[in-house]
């Protein structure tokens, strides 16, 4: 991870901006969804190791002064299936790439839950995503840093924000 | 498959916010089968993008629509390995790839 963001830094122009966009470390939540209402069904078990080996990496490349936390931002994200299998493939997808526990319970569940809700019902995962938007500095390892610039004060700049926000042109 | 993700579009009002991407390069990381790199490109963006799974760049080939294709190109690739010239990219775009 460490090594895509310095190839990232390499082909940014300066002041060029890295955004990285992913899902935030938080279980799912699985429904049922019809006539604009929804119906839980369970919680998903995802493993977070992944998100959070991103979040250091992330704060190396603030500590070392190749980028600088601009903005960041949360909102929510659907994902709708209309069958069992779907749902099972999209998890299959990325359980199996990031070790998470099983969830066939889950998918048992579902088809309980939607033979219950009959015709017109949907299933719908959601969860929030995080866009990180970083700038592109001129860092050079070893250079004197500022306070706070340690890799656990850019890890607590990632989960929080940085501290003000910046206007919304990209550098070029 | 009727599987469709972020219908209200929220990532794409989010990216909308962040950049004005008109015409700007942008290299896109992980770009999977192009759902992301199709909301790029309908920002205005160039984009090359790029993914190790070279069935996942040849579905996303296959389903590019003719009105983007001058402005995107696929390429199998690793994040840690980019083929891009140093310097060469306004943007880089991680999608859900870190």
């Amino acid at each position: 991870m460490v090594h895509a963001l310095r190839e990232a830094h390499r082909v940014l122009v300066p002041g060029g901006l890295l955004v990285d966009l992913r899902p935030a470390p938080e279980h799912r939540r699985v429904a049922i969804a019809r006539g604009g209402r929804e119906v839980h069904v369970g919680t998903m078990r995802e493993s977070f190791d992944d998100d959070h080996a991103a979040d250091r990496a992330v704060a190396w490349a603030l500590h070392e002064g190749w980028f600088a936390l601009e903005r960041r931002m949360r909102f929510g994200c659907r994902r709708v299936m209309e069958t069992v299998a779907e749902f099972r493939e999209w998890v299959a997808d990325f359980d199996t790439r990031r070790e998470n526990p099983s969830h066939e319970w889950l998918a048992l569940r579902l088809e309980r839950a939607l033979e219950a809700a009959g015709r017109g019902r949907r299933i719908v995962a959601s969860g929030p995503l995080v866009l990180n938007v970083l700038r592109k500095q001129d860092g050079v390892r070893g250079a004197p840093r500022r306070r706070g610039e340690s890799v656990r004060g850019a890890m607590i700049a990632i989960r929080r924000g940085p501290r003000r926000r910046i206007s919304p042109a990209c550098g070029r | 498959m009727t599987c469709v993700v972020d219908p209200e579009r929220n990532e794409l009002k989010a990216l909308r916010s962040i950049a004005a991407w008109r015409g700007r390069r942008v290299i896109e990381i992980g770009c999977g089968d192009g759902r992301l790199t199709l909301r790029l490109a309908s920002l205005g963006a160039r984009v090359l993008a790029i993914d190790p799974d070279a069935d996942a760049i040849r579905a996303a080939r296959k389903s590019l629509p003719e009105r983007f294709a001058e402005r995107v190109r696929y390429r199998v690739g690793r994040a840690g390995r980019l083929s891009g010239r140093k310097q060469s990219f306004d943007l880089a775009v991680f999608a859900w790839a870190l």
